[in-house]
């Protein structure tokens, strides 16, 4: 059995089992970090960034995805720092310029109160958050889909073109974050899918309802 | 080569291999490094041997083909020792008469010589040149000691014996502590404390543990990982088999580009003959230390070079980054603990050992010691391969040791650190080069390129360039990196192309930031600093383009014209027969005239007129 530590998250103090997953931990202790790659299931991959967190260690700060972080003891984050906040809304106003009709990235960002898009739209519709290719390999186990290419060129797809071994199981259909499949909608904002933090000054008033604010 | 047993048994081998070297009295060291071969140092090489055949000179001279000597510029080049009578630029055709004149009256053959720009004089020797002067070689100035394919060589000038007093006098704490008091740092880019990196892996419990050389040197014109392998294998092996011991590992790779053919081909030589040795394998000279090496080609992305990402391509995985922490010292390749060190750091650690921690920290700077390899390319007379102490200024690297900027035009700027690093202005020319100054004025160490830029470079356009590259190059896998770039590259495209606004200018500062702090690795973190460093220090320039629609520089294509000024053409038609899109109309003898519905903005027609008649605004 792993050992019990204690980390921090916005001045709360959390304990959990050493090498826990520091998004999951704060989830379920009910600090709310959006996410939107990440799913309890999954490996977490840190690839959609918008669980990103302020780490402060030997009195230096760098930001870091909280899916892919492991706790160890003593770690002090900041989930909802100003600085992080201004770079998860920035990715936000990136991931809706890229899937503009998504309704999950139009909640998300409305949720981080990001009302103008400024860059040109760009009518992606994925946004490679890569929830289906691990759904396909780890739940499915058959890992036919994939990425293909690399930088802007990549993509979802068969590699090798072997769409044959598909399964048609839909586990990766099931797990879309964005609104292709309606009844696949999992909420890609914390546990109770409103509230972003315990800290009221942070909570915007979309979140006023929520009972752990 | 018989198995060396013992120390003792290096020593007799080092005390023969350098009797049998001193036989010679001429030594012809010619550099047959890649950038000379390509200019033709083979076929001279051939002229020499068969000339010196056919003179019956072959045992008292010997011919050694070595690695880069880093004048590259100038080559194909040799040294004649003793003398050190330098030749540059040399054919087939001239080897008779060095050979004759220089090897047999030892006279100097004249024309052979480099002739220094500024003066036009003639000199003589290597030593005199000022690209020379005023570098400390002390890592690359050994590829001319030694032909890479002979590990007789590398001995003979006192090679594997830091690893022999290593395995006979030191433990391996003693040994991380003297890499650590050195002070040497990561010449890969990081810059991160060697010794520290060593204490990490090797106070990690799991084993096996793993060594890697990482050999993946991707940034574009940077070639100093390529030239140390190519020119001297045996120093890398030796820091690699140093550090195996320090950690406790018992195999090592080397991840090199499949781009290096004779990187690769000389390394496998190199590591046949350790074997051969004993240098490599069980028990090594009777220490009970064992260790051997692997060669893997590199699988051919950029991002290959970056630590996790190499780990997965030695794997066999598609090369993503991934996550750090756990760091590979901790949970590297099969989840072992993995040291990995780039090919220079490596080839220092040999000098480390030998000079003593002290010895080696009295060269460079409070926070970085030692001398660093750069690749100093672009607008500069002298472009070649140029060791310096840390400390010396960008001044000295680009005016005396690269005879300052070609065709008397102006500097402008100089790129340091790869595609990610940062444009640094005239006024920081006389900052001293090391990691942290360089990170401090918006750049970086990186690898260390270094590509200098005069008055008719566009930092609009540079910006751009190296967007692109990096937007190639991410893998793609987290947002800020890969749409990142891509935002950022749209906006300067768009500035670049007179459509861009001053909001854009605040977009692009906000993606900049969010991209170097969210990214998952290296690669996305340091891509803003193209933009960032060009904004910093030329907003000027990315000002005119929005607000006035012009290109300072005359080079971004959407916003310049070209046209003929009347008073100085004298109707040569060079222009006329360059034009690619015949935009250029005129008589002999008479006014020519652009075009500007067929132009193409190419600039060949001013780049070919004699009488400097082609002005661009």
């Amino acid at each position: 059995m792993a050992e019990t530590i204690t980390i921090t998250i916005d001045d709360e103090d959390i304990d959990v089992e050493e090498g826990a997953n520091v998004l999951k931990a704060a989830l379920e202790a009910g600090i709310c970090i959006p996410n939107l790659c990440y799913l309890p299931e999954l490996k977490p991959t840190g690839a959609c960034r918008v669980c990103i967190v302020e780490l402060e260690q030997n009195g230096r700060t760098s930001m870091t995805a909280s899916c892919t972080l492991e706790a160890k003891d003593g770690m002090v984050i900041h989930a909802h720092s100003e600085r992080v906040l201004k770079v998860r809304q920035n990715i936000v106003e990136m991931l809706v310029a890229e899937a503009p009709e998504s309704d999950v990235l139009q909640t998300l960002a409305e949720r981080l109160e990001v009302d103008d898009i400024r860059y040109p739209e760009r009518d992606n519709d994925c946004v490679l958050c890569g929830r289906c290719v691990a759904a396909c390999k780890e739940v499915a186990g058959t890992g036919v889909k994939g990425f293909i290419g690399r930088g802007t060129d990549r993509a979802i797809g068969f590699p090798f073109h072997r769409d044959d071994l598909c399964q048609k199981c839909y586990e990766c259909r099931d797990r879309c974050p964005i609104d292709i499949a309606p009844s696949s909608r999992r909420d890609p904002c914390g546990v109770c899918g409103s509230e972003l933090s315990k800290n009221n000054e942070l909570i915007p008033e979309i979140c006023e309802d929520c009972e752990l604010g | 080569m018989p198995k060396l047993s013992s120390s003792s048994a290096l020593d007799t081998l080092r005390e023969a291999k350098t009797r049998q070297r001193l036989q010679h009295e001429t030594v012809i060291v010619l550099c047959s490094g890649t950038a000379c071969s390509a200019c033709g140092c083979l076929p001279v090489l051939n002229a020499l041997t068969e000339e010196l055949e056919n003179k019956g000179l072959s045992d008292k001279v010997e011919l050694r083909a070595t690695g880069c000597h880093g004048f590259c510029e100038q080559g194909p080049l040799m040294v004649i020792q003793p003398g050190d009578v330098f030749y540059c630029r040399i054919a087939p055709e001239d080897v008779a008469e060095i050979v004759s004149e220089t090897i047999e009256k030892k006279n100097i053959v004249d024309r052979l010589l480099y002739v220094e720009p500024k003066t036009g004089m003639r000199i003589e020797h290597e030593t005199d040149i000022p690209f020379y002067k005023a570098q400390e070689r002390s890592v690359l100035g050994r590829n001319k000691l030694v032909s890479p394919k002979e590990i007789g060589d590398y001995i003979a000038v006192g090679g594997y014996s830091s690893l022999a007093r290593v395995l006979g006098s030191l433990d391996q704490d003693a040994v991380i502590e003297m890499v650590k008091s050195s002070g040497l740092r990561g010449r890969g880019g990081g810059g991160f404390p060697t010794g520290i990196k060593w204490q990490l892996c090797k106070d990690v419990e799991p084993t096996p543990k793993y060594i890697v050389c990482n050999a993946d040197e991707g940034d574009p014109g940077a070639y100093m990982d390529r030239s140390l392998l190519e020119g001297n294998p045996h120093m890398v092996l030796e820091g690699m088999l140093i550090g195996a011991y320090a950690i406790g590992a018992s195999e090592g790779f080397i991840y090199v580009r499949h781009e290096y053919p004779l990187a690769v081909e000389h390394t496998k030589i190199a590591i046949d003959q350790a074997r051969e040795a004993g240098l490599l394998g069980e028990d090594i000279m009777g220490s009970g230390f064992g260790f051997d090496v692997k060669i893997c080609k590199g699988a051919g992305a950029f991002v290959c070079g970056e630590e996790t990402g190499l780990i997965a391509a030695i794997e066999g995985r598609v090369s993503e980054p991934v996550t750090r922490p756990p760091y590979p010292v901790e949970r590297g390749l099969w989840g072992q603990p993995t040291l990995i060190n780039n090919v220079e750091t490596l080839a220092n650690v040999p000098i480390v050992i030998d000079k003593g921690a002290e010895g080696y920290a009295s060269v460079g700077t409070e926070g970085s010691k030692g001398t660093k390899i750069f690749s100093l390319v672009g607008k500069v007379n002298n472009t070649g391969l140029v060791e310096v102490p840390m400390g010396i200024t960008l001044r000295e690297i680009i005016f005396d040791i690269g005879g300052g900027i070609q065709n008397g035009k102006r500097f402008k700027a100089v790129q340091t650190g790869g595609p990610s690093g940062g444009c640094l202005p005239e006024g920081l020319l006389d900052l001293e080069v090391d990691f942290d100054e360089l990170t401090k004025a918006g750049s970086m160490m990186g690898s260390g390129g270094m590509v200098v830029m005069n008055e008719r470079t566009c930092m609009v356009d540079v910006a751009k360039y190296f967007l692109t590259f990096l937007q190639d190059e991410s893998c793609g896998n987290c947002v800020p990196c890969r749409i990142g770039i891509s935002r950022m590259l749209e906006i300067v495209t768009d500035i670049s192309e007179g459509n861009g606004t001053m909001e854009q200018i605040s977009l692009l500062e906000e993606t900049a930031e969010a991209t170097s702090l969210a990214s998952l690795c290296g690669l996305g973190k340091t891509a803003a600093n193209p933009p960032l460093s060009t904004l910093k220090y030329f907003r000027e320039e990315y000002q005119a383009h929005i607000e006035e629609k012009r290109c300072p520089a005359g080079v971004c294509r959407a916003l310049i014209t070209y046209s003929i000024i009347e008073d100085k053409c004298d109707g040569c038609m060079l222009c006329k027969k360059a034009c690619p899109t015949q935009a250029v109309s005129g008589e002999k003898k008479a006014l020519h005239v652009i075009d500007q519905d067929k132009c193409d903005r190419c600039g060949i027609c001013m780049d070919v007129c004699k009488q400097d008649a082609v002005a661009v605004v």
